[in-house]
């Protein structure tokens, strides 16, 4: 989960709310989801959040929750935008990989060191998230007054309304050279990747690539997105007017993650303005702020909450979300009505008391306007889910619900069990041992080869591409498993009769999943005189108790002494095997005690 | 009168008038030292004998004590060397007489000491002179014929200070030990008069005694019934499997039946069901334990069809779809699940058991699979509460009254719902609560509604809630367990395991 560091101090001036002690503003946050993790060596927060609300990825973005939980702001906000002067042009040698551009410019900002920082931050969570590691979306801020652009009229574009364009094209990778932030030498982008830290971070998400995408204006390339910026238009605090383009795989995830940076940047008094973004085919005209309207049943709400609110309440509660609501009656229509005293908007014109309230609140429903930076309403729900925030979900009374049902156990997990309790019962220790492990383990170490006609030999379900040489495969056998933990227990005291019920699996191209899992009894009996007899006759405890006929006719099995190795056979069916373990497995676990083992498949007991 | 056969010898060997010590009575009865003392005990309690306790002093020389007995101290060794030289007469050369008297190493150092304590003469400037008393006798040295004294063992005869300032040089050694007397008592006297006899005692009580009815005549020799016996460990349950099978337990008694299901299951049912977009960050490489094996055929295309259509354009026209790709290859791709909703999906659809109809509870307990970093909290592996409710309609307020419920079975009362977020839930809550002994708020499970999105493609049109918390966050809480490994995996140490307390 994204974890934003925020000056509380700032926090509070922006939210309006300078006089609350730092417990109460935790509290605050808290209830908007925002879980405070600790504090950095500045003492900034830092707020922990579930993925949902982008838009709070900055202290300016956290700040306008903080507004509308107190009541200062209310309902939708939308910020004034400028005619564009500026315009983006698509070229055709932008590569198809990367074909998506936006772009907005912010004026007017007044930059010191920690609204940089804050900026910064905003860019760098948004490219960890929406961006899903700049391949997605990826943002570059550049100081305006360094760009220059083309006159309109310079080329034969039609009668375009701004007047200044950029251009977003292709470059080879040994192309244009430019100074990268960070730098004093200009390089071509190839060299970028090649020589640059941030080059090298990502230069996976432009290798082999034909042409890199490339931002230009009248001077030339000052941009490498995905990349990295160039160091001419770099922002300091200085800065007054920027420019802010995002290129990406996606339009509507630009889109809104320019949204989410110009309604931080509108916070901190910056005026947007539009720039036109020119594809071959269209022309776009951005940042894109417009609303999104959803229908929202009032007795969704009420469902969704398990209380009865008025329709009056929901209205307020909406603004109070920062989203505008218009309420509608069951046909569509609005009852016009006197409002209520205290200026709240009463779609019914009947009053909280009126008899046929609840009447009217049922069929009514309200279109739900929703601003561009909310990027995780996709669904009714969604606002519904804001109500309950406003209203307070810790406000609710738990109920149990009222539906009855019979519980029970799975006939697999029940047989596990009553197996355990007969090894428990025999002086078994039962252990819990991981699932995964390594081939080395499984076979080496026991003296077995995959390929083997024995217990255990089998291709193990191997992990693709694993992370820890410890953990490769899923086990075929469980006695590996019991071996290990005798051989970290060495310094424990004898006798040491453990026993292990779980998950052993193999490939199978049978099985749906291509993988056939079923879960093994395994046993080990290490003590000085543990001998074969010890196995077999828990081995026959356990058979009996699950009325099941034991033989054990002579086997062989590479792991265990020749001569004093016999298959396990119950009801008839080979499920596993049982004897004493070969001097070298013991000794390759540094073993100096004998042990007796046996392992079969529990479903043998059925 | 009877008494056991040790009592009775005892009685009949101590003396009315002569203190006997216990050793020597244990001698003279032929049994080991601590039935007797037990008896002698057992006989002064009924009044038969009388104990008295002997504090003795006893002194033996140390192996330097040892070595000067047969050398002769250091300082005398040295006097005699001054003598010979003529020391008396004039002063001589130190070095001189410390290799006549063939002193070595901390010898010379004890000599010089103690030649000077004793006032054979006097050291200045490396130079020795024998003092006024010439006539000092080195055969009636009192250190040395006390030396003499403890080698033989007569550590009574010198007196104690000489005794002492021997200790004090580390020659002697002094121990103390307690000596034990008995003496019979007027009543003892009287009751072996009037004639004591033997009672027969046995060690075991063996099947011939039982059936010969032998076992009416005997007494059975006591026990110290206060020792610690010989240390068993028995068998026991893995303390993880215990609690599992206790929530579990509680599950059951809310009403919920458990689910059964692959470990190994295609990305449909683990994460494409569950509406997470495909390029979620927890469905990269780095997340997943993805398995080298074929791509799943045996998945029912028409629900493949309305996971994708939710996926790209939302549910019905009020819902809108994510803006993320989605590929059917990555649908079918199998990887070790990471979560045990892939068990809820496969039910809900109706592939596991058929269709479901409201209302319906179910669960598991089940092991999931996670890339993590490993630490004294986190594994690869861990196991998964799964729950949910199915119902025609339910609200957030039966979540909340179903894990009230249920938490409060841990002993953890005063649940928050922190509003959340999950990908397949809405509203969602993360689940704190207050830590039973730490009062600490900490989070323990997370829950929600099921989306739409989640639930029309599968079929389901009532309401569902579910949660789902790691069952060794539980256990953590429950035992106050710091490092998870010492409990699960092959690095767990058998003593904690066999010597933690059970659940109940």
């Amino acid at each position: 989960m994204p974890v934003v560091e925020v000056d509380p101090d700032e926090l509070r001036a922006l939210a309006g709310a300078e006089d609350k002690p730092d417990s109460e503003l935790k509290d605050d946050l808290f209830s908007l989801g925002l879980e405070f993790e600790g504090e950095t060596d500045d003492g900034d927060f830092e707020l922990e959040f579930a993925p949902d609300r982008l838009d709070r990825l900055s202290v300016e973005g956290i700040a306008r929750s903080l507004r509308y939980q107190y009541g200062h702001d209310r309902g939708l906000y939308l910020p004034e935008t400028n005619d564009a002067q500026w315009a983006i042009e698509v070229e055709g040698s932008v590569p198809e990989e990367r074909p998506y551009v936006t772009g907005a410019i912010v004026r007017g900002l007044d930059l010191d060191e920690s609204r940089l920082e804050s900026l910064i931050q905003l860019q760098e969570k948004l490219h960890a998230t929406m961006g899903r590691g700049r391949a997605k979306g990826a943002i570059g801020v550049h100081d305006l007054a360094m760009l220059k652009g083309r006159r309109a009229g310079d080329d034969d574009h039609g009668p375009a309304t701004a007047t200044k364009t950029i251009t977003y094209r292709g470059v080879e990778p040994d192309g244009d050279r430019f100074v990268p932030l960070d730098d004093d030498s200009d390089r071509s982008p190839a060299e970028v990747l090649e020589t640059h830290p941030t080059g090298e971070t990502y230069r996976d998400l432009v290798d082999g690539l034909d042409y890199y995408p490339a931002i230009y204006d009248d001077v030339g390339l000052f941009s490498f997105p995905p990349v990295i910026n160039g160091k001419r238009t770099e922002v300091d605090e200085g800065s007054r007017d920027l420019f802010v383009e995002m290129t990406g795989t996606d339009q509507w995830t630009i889109d809104r993650m320019l949204s989410i940076v110009c309604y931080a940047l509108d916070a901190r008094g910056g005026r947007i303005e539009a720039v036109e973004v020119r594809y071959d085919d269209r022309e776009l005209l951005r940042p894109d702020l417009s609303t999104d309207t959803k229908r929202v049943a009032h007795d969704r709400i009420e469902r969704t909450l398990g209380v009865d609110i008025p329709g009056t309440e929901v209205v307020d509660l909406l603004e109070r979300a920062g989203l505008d609501a218009e309420p509608s009656g069951g046909d569509g229509s609005v009852r016009p009505g006197a409002a209520p005293a205290d200026g709240r908007a009463d779609p019914s014109g009947l009053g909280d008391d009126a008899p046929d309230r609840d009447a009217f609140d049922d069929a009514l429903s309200y279109d739900v306007e929703i601003p561009s930076y909310r990027v995780d309403v996709l669904h009714p729900a969604d606002v519904v889910d804001d109500v309950g925030r406003a209203y307070g979900f810790n406000e609710l009374e738990p109920t149990y619900p009222n539906v009855s049902t019979v519980g029970g156990r799975h006939g697999t997990s029940r047989l596990e069990d009553a197996a355990r309790d007969a090894l428990v019962g025999l002086g078994f220790e039962d252990l819990l041992n991981f699932h995964m492990t390594n081939e080395e383990a499984l076979f080496d170490r026991m003296g077995l080869a995959p390929d083997d006609d024995a217990l255990g030999a089998r291709e193990p379900p191997t992990i693709t591409g694993p992370y820890s040489e410890a953990y490769t495969v899923l086990r075929t056998w469980a006695l590996p498993s019991l071996l290990m933990v005798l051989e970290n227990n060495t310094h424990r005291s004898y006798p040491q009769d453990l026993a292990e019920i779980g998950l052993v699996a193999g490939v199978d191209p049978d099985e749906p999943t291509g993988v056939a899992e079923h879960r093994s009894v395994a046993g080990v009996v290490a003590r000085t005189d543990a001998s074969y007899e010890d196995a077999k006759a828990g081995l026959q405890a356990i058979a009996r108790a699950f009325d099941t006929a034991l033989s054990t006719p002579p086997t062989a099995h590479p792991s265990f002494i020749n001569g004093r190795t016999a298959e396990i056979v119950l009801d008839g069916e080979s499920v596993g095997v049982v004897g004493e373990l070969h001097p070298n497995v013991l000794v390759e676990h540094d073993l100096e005690l004998p042990v007796a083992a046996f392992e079969f498949r529990l479903d043998g007991l059925r | 009168m009877k008494l056991p056969e040790t009592q009775l010898a005892l009685l009949e060997a101590a003396s009315a008038t002569d203190p006997k010590t216990i050793g020597a009575l244990t001698e003279e009865i032929g049994e080991d030292t601590a039935a007797v003392t037990r008896a002698a005990f057992e006989l002064a309690e009924s009044g038969l004998l009388a104990v008295e306790e002997r504090v003795l002093e006893d002194a033996s020389l140390t192996e330097e004590g040892e070595r000067y007995r047969a050398s002769g101290l250091p300082e005398l060794r040295l006097r005699a060397a001054a003598v010979e030289a003529g020391a008396d007469e004039s002063s001589v050369e130190m070095g001189r007489l410390i290799d006549r008297s063939d002193l070595g190493g901390p010898e010379v150092d004890v000599a010089l000491s103690n030649f000077a304590r004793k006032g054979y003469g006097e050291i200045d400037g490396g130079m020795i002179a024998l003092g006024d008393a010439p006539e000092y006798d080195p055969e009636a040295d009192p250190e040395a014929e006390a030396l003499d004294a403890v080698g033989v063992g007569d550590a009574d005869a010198p007196d104690d200070a000489i005794l002492d300032r021997l200790e004090t040089r580390g020659l002697v050694e002094r121990t103390e030990t307690t000596v034990r007397s008995v003496t019979l008592t007027d009543e003892g006297v009287t009751a072996l008069m009037e004639g004591v006899e033997a009672t027969e005692t046995v060690g075991a009580l063996t099947p011939e005694l039982l059936t010969s009815g032998e076992w009416e005549e005997v007494e059975f020799t006591e026990y110290n019934v206060e020792a610690d016996a010989e240390t068993v460990h028995g068998g026991k349950e893995h303390i993880l499997r215990q609690t599992a099978n206790r929530v579990k337990d509680v599950l059951v008694g809310m009403g919920f039946r458990e689910m059964e299901g692959p470990h190994a299951d295609a990305d449909f049912w683990i994460n494409d069901c569950l509406f997470m977009p495909q390029d979620h960050p927890a469905r990269t490489h780095w997340d997943r334990f993805a398995l080298d094996v074929a791509p799943m055929d045996d998945l029912p295309a028409d629900l493949i069809e309305r996971v994708e259509d939710v996926h790209r354009n939302g549910v019905t026209t009020e819902g809108d779809g994510y803006h993320s790709p989605w590929d059917e290859d990555f649908a079918r791709a199998v990887a070790l699940r990471g979560h045990t909703t892939s068990l809820s999906m496969r039910y809900l659809s109706g592939h596991a058991v058929g269709d479901l109809e409201p209302p319906e509870r179910y669960f598991s307990v089940e092991k999931v699979y996670r890339n993590d970093t490993l630490d004294p909290t986190h594994l690869l592996e861990f196991f998964q509460i799964e729950g949910w409710v199915m119902a025609e309609e339910l609200s957030v307020r039966d979540l909340m009254g179903t894990f009230t419920e249920f938490y409060e079975q841990f002993g953890i009362t005063d649940l928050e719902f922190k509003p959340h977020y999950n990908p397949y839930t809405e509203p969602s809550f993360e689940l704190f609560g207050r830590h039973p002994e730490t009062d600490e708020l900490i989070e323990i499970g997370n829950s929600g509604l099921f989306r739409e999105e989640v639930l029309s493609p599968l079929g389901v049109e009532c309401d569902v809630m579910a949660w789902g918390l790691a069952l060794e966050r539980l256990l953590m809480l429950m035992y106050g367990f710091e490092d998870i490994r010492d409990v699960h995996g092959t690095l767990c140490d058998l003593d904690l395991l066999r010597n933690v307390e059970v659940v109940y």
